[in-house]
């Protein structure tokens, strides 16, 4: 007996070790040690996530002629990415905060309570030459930084080069959707490609064709939902998107097993030709036509029924200054000096952005983007998407719609679980009404 | 002995002991605490709100799934990985000129990153993946699946998973189990006429208990704080078909609800007190010595 469990604890130590030692691959360290060295050299700390560390704002060229200039210091703090929500969330409520951080602007309001924990940037010098503010501000005001107005718009991204192939024209309506893909089916190409094991991708269709009928039909319609005026199980046109959604897939005009496909695979089957359409943002055109500049690819917007406004997601990618930060008037000298009209004109051009500063130049642009310029954001045939509006984690909602193509639910359950999970968030908020 | 005892006197367990109560005991407490207040992302001040945190958990239908899921994973973790880790175990204590290397490749997937083993099985899974393929040829094809998009069977799916990856490591403990079984009985045994399923039953099970009870703890302890293998296979959907107790503590705290994300995990610390210190001393009274 005893020998035996001698032996059983050796095994399951040695096991335990084993275990361990591949178990931990990771160490998060972050020394946010932001300290003023001496002859009075400031060093800012910024936080950003690994996945944005390309991010034209860090550039070090950029921060070494900051540095040179002002004698302030940059420190980036590289933050995992699937884990920067939780890491931020913790620093600002014990208040070791960075001094600037790169998130963006509607996450911000969702996860990182903006208004409580933000400096409001309405009185900055830089933001008098600002084009467009709305993509910079919340609650009234401006929080974010940003030298780009291009918000990432959200439509369906098709293959040009199969569509002129087939001769088809972009379809303006649901039905003319629906013969377009019927036609590519025909042709041996997927139409529509749906990676919905992300449940965040079920929503691109509703998020921009219901702010589109907010827009033109209820006005008030996000505002009666925040206010509970109006409950999400009470829109009977938001039924039928998600069921002319749904009805794409039902009719095989999509990838056959939408719940398994994964949005990083979206990249491979546009360059593979494999599919010809997907519900997405103009992101992924950069990131296909980057691999493949033969491959064109273009933006119509949803076509759930006549006339439909593009969808413009908030914008991303912004910097904010904590309310906490130990060096507010550094901090905001660095995006003083970002805004200047040099430096920006320097990022716009690189980075091929559409200008937000009226004294700065956009570039000249890849041809999806200008072609979105020129027909949807200079004739402000814009309108910002769902998420835009709310004041919640909506990945409930997405998981509701997954659950409509896992064969459980119809449009109007999936409404329901999530307007009652919206009451929940709301009330834990303690928004007024809820 | 007596110079053990004066070589290491007691106050050497101080360290650790204070380690132990700094990182485990402490937030424990103080995660106790929370669990009855309203911390939230966006409050400046923590209220004490009594059982409502409770009462959401068990008038919440996603909630309720996520309890049966957990459930249902550590049971069938449990049986799976203690029946295949003894078969596998007996099998390989058998005299086999590879036994050495069929223990080793049967205990290789228990050093894997699970990450890997999502990336390896998530495309086998497909209702197109090799598996629904080698159903078909087998002439199968009519019991091929979704295995991780149908709501029903998903988290079944993933318990498989799990045993298939851990098997081998309770293989490991049994097999050292096993080794300390003499000889001498199962020698007594044949003599007296009984087969190799009796001598099992009435030589090898017995005297392997405390390698049964151990493994039997770890696998349900394991089974019910069960969070990788559903997040890295399935995040939790399709929709919310495999939430488990972990990955909704996980989403309370997306969501910004710290004190149901607390609540949540107090419950799952009560609920594998209660199910396995009584168990664990029901075990111990089985025990055999030799």
């Amino acid at each position: 007996m005893k020998q035996t469990t001698k032996r059983v604890s050796a095994v399951l130590a040695a096991s335990a070790l084993a275990v361990s030692l591949t178990a931990c691959g990771n160490s998060g360290d972050d020394s946010s040690n932001a300290s003023s060295g001496s002859g009075g050299k400031v060093t800012i700390e910024l936080a950003i996530s690994k996945a944005s560390q390309d991010s034209a704002f860090v550039d070090q060229d950029l921060l070494d002629q900051f540095e040179k200039e002002t004698n302030i210091k940059v420190n980036l703090q590289l933050l995992p990415s699937e884990q920067i929500t939780t890491v931020l969330q913790t620093k600002l409520a014990v208040g070791e905060t960075p001094d600037i951080v790169q998130y963006n602007l509607a996450s911000a309001v969702t996860d990182l309570n903006l208004e409580r924990n933000f400096e409001i940037l309405d009185d900055e010098p830089w933001v008098g030459r600002v084009v467009n503010k709305n993509v910079l501000s919340a609650h009234g005001h401006v929080y974010g930084f940003h030298v780009s107005q291009d918000t990432g718009m959200q439509g369906v991204v098709y293959n040009k080069d199969i569509f002129n192939e087939l001769g088809l024209s972009v379809p303006k309506n649901y039905e003319e959707f629906i013969a377009a893909s019927q036609k590519i089916k025909d042709a041996g190409i997927t139409p529509i490609f749906m990676p919905f094991k992300d449940a965040w991708a079920t929503n691109i269709w509703t998020s921009a064709a219901l702010a589109d009928y907010a827009s033109k039909n209820d006005p008030t319609l996000f505002e009666d939902l925040n206010t509970n005026k109006k409950k999400w199980n009470e829109i009977p046109e938001l039924e039928t998107l998600i069921d002319q959604q749904y009805q794409l897939y039902k009719q095989g005009l999509t990838n056959a097993d939408v719940l398994s496909d994964s949005y990083d695979m979206a990249v491979g089957k546009f360059l593979n030709k494999e599919v010809a359409m997907m519900f997405m943002g103009d992101w992924l055109i950069q990131d296909v036509e980057t691999k493949d500049p033969n491959v064109h690819l273009g933006l119509f917007p949803v076509p759930y029924t006549d006339n439909v406004l593009m969808g413009a997601s908030p914008l991303g990618g912004q910097l904010f200054i904590p309310k906490q930060a130990k060096h507010l008037a550094e901090a905001k000298k660095f995006l003083e000096f970002l805004g200047s009209k040099d430096v920006a004109q320097q990022i716009v051009t690189e980075q091929k952005y559409v200008s937000n500063f009226s004294d700065v130049t956009t570039p000249e642009l890849p041809e999806y983007k200008q072609e979105i310029v020129d027909n949807y954001i200079t004739p402000q045939k814009t309108v910002t998407t769902m998420e835009g509006y709310l004041q919640v984690d909506m990945s409930e909602m997405y998981r509701s719609f997954q659950d409509v193509y896992a064969g459980g639910k119809s449009a109007k359950e999936a409404l329901d679980a999530w307007n009652t999970k919206f009451q929940q968030l709301m009330k834990d908020k303690g928004v007024e009404g809820f | 002995m007596k110079i053990y005892k004066r070589l290491y006197s007691y106050y050497m367990i101080w360290p650790a002991l204070l380690i132990y109560c700094i990182f485990f005991v402490l937030p424990t407490i103080i995660g106790l605490f929370y669990s009855f207040t309203d911390w939230r992302l966006d409050r400046t001040e923590i209220h004490w709100n009594g059982w409502t945190n409770f009462k959401t958990i068990f008038s919440d239908s996603t909630l309720l799934l996520a309890l049966k899921n957990t459930l249902i994973f550590a049971v069938v973790t449990v049986i799976g990985k203690n029946v295949i880790g003894i078969a596998l175990a007996v099998a390989l204590n058998m005299k086999l000129k590879s036994r050495n290397w069929l223990r080793a490749i049967f205990y290789s997937p228990s050093i894997l990153s699970i990450m890997v083993i999502s990336i390896v099985f998530t495309p086998m899974l497909r209702s197109d993946g090799s598996i629904n393929k080698i159903l078909e040829w087998f002439g199968l094809g009519s019991l091929s699946q979704a295995w991780l998009t149908d709501p029903a069977i998903v988290i079944l799916t993933i318990s498989f998973v799990s045993i298939w990856q851990t098997a081998g490591f309770q293989m490991a403990i049994y097999l050292a189990g096993l080794q300390s079984i003499s000889k001498e009985y199962y020698e007594a045994a044949t003599i007296d006429g009984a087969g190799s399923w009796k001598s099992f039953l009435n030589i090898t099970l017995p005297l392997l208990l405390p390698a049964i009870n151990i493994n039997v703890m770890l696998t349900l302890i394991g089974g019910l704080k069960v969070f990788s293998e559903v997040f890295v296979l399935t995040g939790g959907g399709p929709g919310n078909a495999s939430q488990v107790v972990g990955t909704i503590i996980l989403r309370s705290f997306g969501e910004g609800s710290w004190g149901l994300g607390t609540a949540v995990n107090t419950l799952l610390f009560v609920a594998v007190t209660i199910i396995s210190i009584p168990l664990l001393m029901f075990m111990r009274r089985k025990e055999v010595s030799e």
